[in-house]
């Protein structure tokens, strides 16, 4: 104990660590109506530790060359103890980082809580998302499977439709007309250094936002009224609120282990549930597989591509879209948050996010 | 019991030992795959003899090789005679050299110098290079 706190007093005296941690953790107070939903992003963060970390550890085993690839993949899958744990954990915690970050968007949405001043917070987040996708679609093709080889084929080709530039877009993503070794290089490039860079900043980034604008105070409950934003810079204080720790931090942790409990879930009793079988069959150029479908968060992107009469106006739909809900902070600048007080913005985020379902359950039928 | 009775500090010291129990079996739980993936793997064939070709082998010269993942080398210092030899220097891992001419083994990193027996001429090495056993069958030398 004695030692613990002569520790403490030394690194205290150099760095005045007691009181950097009291004001990040138990005098960071939280607005009392704090809500569960607020949880996801601690949920993603430590999602996102577990990737790299099971990341530098596939790296070890896996081998980025067209002749390898696959063989390594099963080896890591067969043969080296707990690869197929290691492997499980990354490939299937991408598609819950999906499904945290989709939660994380609609919450914050629903509460407008991206609206003035946390645009930069928002517009930083939605890069973070598309990111994640990068990341998704650059992992999916390193297993060089029948699937990997296809999906990837069929997901660059949709760059095609843009006019003029089309195909020479699709040929420098590609590394060439068709997918091929160049392909694996520079996905695995991105994969592993390029994107994961970038989203360490971004991150790094969003967080700064968050702690420095203050976090948002739900919009609900009787005594809620919007907040007079002023033009100059203002942190967002919650007197007599809920500290962090330890307070929020306990929520945090029961949010967390409830995603590493549907995660490990997915893993040990269902680890093929989104391999169809043409994941376990290497790639090979020259035999297309049928009905080859993209992972269920690009069904809705897949689909539209589809129900438009020509994939440029798809693509139109999908770019125009993104545009959209990217500047959404600078479009819907009232200062109301609540949504009872918000029903235009309500029935389209319903409407909206039941088109979405709609069309990529169309998608995985069709 | 009234919870009154019991001081907040002795709850608090309670509290702190569950949790960091549940967090430190949980690390041991995490670390234990981690640990076993990162693990080299054991060689299935460990007791396997080695084959190398007589013909590689040519009086006065060395053949290196690679012997259950360590390099080897096997010579003929004489007419019919053959010597298999762990290639890792005994002084600190580098892989030895044989000069035909003057019928030795040298370490390239300090110098220290073997006969075609192993035994060490000169130099840093604590003992000689390790002696591996062999068979002939036909044309194979069988290391192992």
């Amino acid at each position: 104990m004695n030692l613990k706190k002569r520790l403490l007093d030394f690194v205290d005296v150099r760095l005045g660590v007691r009181d950097l941690l009291a004001q990040n953790l138990t005098k960071y107070l939280l607005p009392r109506n704090i809500n569960a939903w607020y949880t996801l992003g601690a949920v993603l963060l430590t999602l996102f530790m577990i990737q790299v970390a099971t990341g530098i550890l596939l790296l070890i085993y896996y081998v980025p060359n067209p002749d390898e690839a696959f063989q390594s993949v099963e080896r890591i899958m067969n043969e080296i103890p707990f690869g197929w744990l290691i492997r499980n954990l990354h490939a299937i915690g991408a598609n819950v980082i999906v499904i945290a970050l989709l939660l994380h968007m609609l919450s914050v949405l629903f509460m407008a809580s991206y609206k003035r001043p946390r645009e930069l917070t928002w517009l930083s987040g939605f890069l973070i998302f598309n990111l994640a996708l990068g990341l998704c679609l650059t992992g999916y093709l390193l297993p060089w499977s029948q699937l990997s080889f296809w999906a990837t084929t069929v997901a660059t080709d949709a760059a095609g439709a843009i006019p003029v530039l089309g195909d020479e877009i699709v040929r420098f993503l590609r590394g060439g007309s068709m997918v091929n070794e160049a392909t694996l290089g520079r996905f695995f490039a991105l994969h592993v250094m390029g994107m994961p860079l970038l989203l360490g900043g971004l991150v790094g980034f969003h967080l700064f936002c968050v702690r420095r604008a203050g976090i948002s105070r739900p919009p609900f409950g009787p005594t809620y009224q919007p907040r007079e934003i002023p033009d100059h810079f203002e942190h967002e204080e919650h007197p007599g609120g809920i500290p962090f720790f330890p307070n929020y931090v306990i929520k945090d942790l029961a949010v967390i282990c409830f995603f590493l409990a549907f995660l490990l879930a997915i893993v040990f009793f269902a680890p093929t549930l989104l391999s169809p079988e043409s994941a376990f069959v290497p790639a090979d150029p020259f035999v297309t597989p049928p009905h080859i479908k993209p992972e269920w968060y690009f069904l809705w992107a897949y689909q539209t591509l589809k129900i438009f009469p020509s994939e440029l106006i798809g693509l139109g739909v999908q770019g125009a879209f993104m545009t959209f809900l990217a500047l959404l902070p600078f479009i819907d600048r009232g200062p109301e948050r609540r949504p009872a007080m918000r029903p235009i913005f309500v029935t389209s985020f319903f409407l909206t996010l039941f088109v979405f379902v709609a069309i990529s359950i169309w998608g995985h039928f069709s | 019991m009234d919870p009154q009775s019991t001081p907040s500090t002795q709850r608090r010291q309670f509290l702190y030992i569950i949790l960091g129990g549940a967090a430190a079996a949980f690390a041991g739980l995490a670390a234990w795959p981690v640990w076993r993936y990162l693990l080299p793997g054991r060689k299935a064939d460990l007791e396997a003899k080695i084959p190398v070709a007589r013909r590689e082998v040519p009086l006065g010269r060395a053949f290196f090789f690679n012997f259950r993942g360590q390099p080897a080398v096997v010579l003929q210092p004489a007419p019919g005679q053959f010597v298999a030899l762990s290639a890792v220097c005994t002084h600190l891992g580098c892989v030895v050299q044989w000069f035909p001419d003057k019928t030795e083994f040298l370490c390239p990193c300090h110098g220290g110098r073997f006969n075609a027996e192993g035994q060490v001429l000169g130099g840093p090495p604590p003992k000689p290079l390790t002696l591996l056993p062999l068979t002939i069958e036909g044309d194979q030398i069988l290391v192992g």
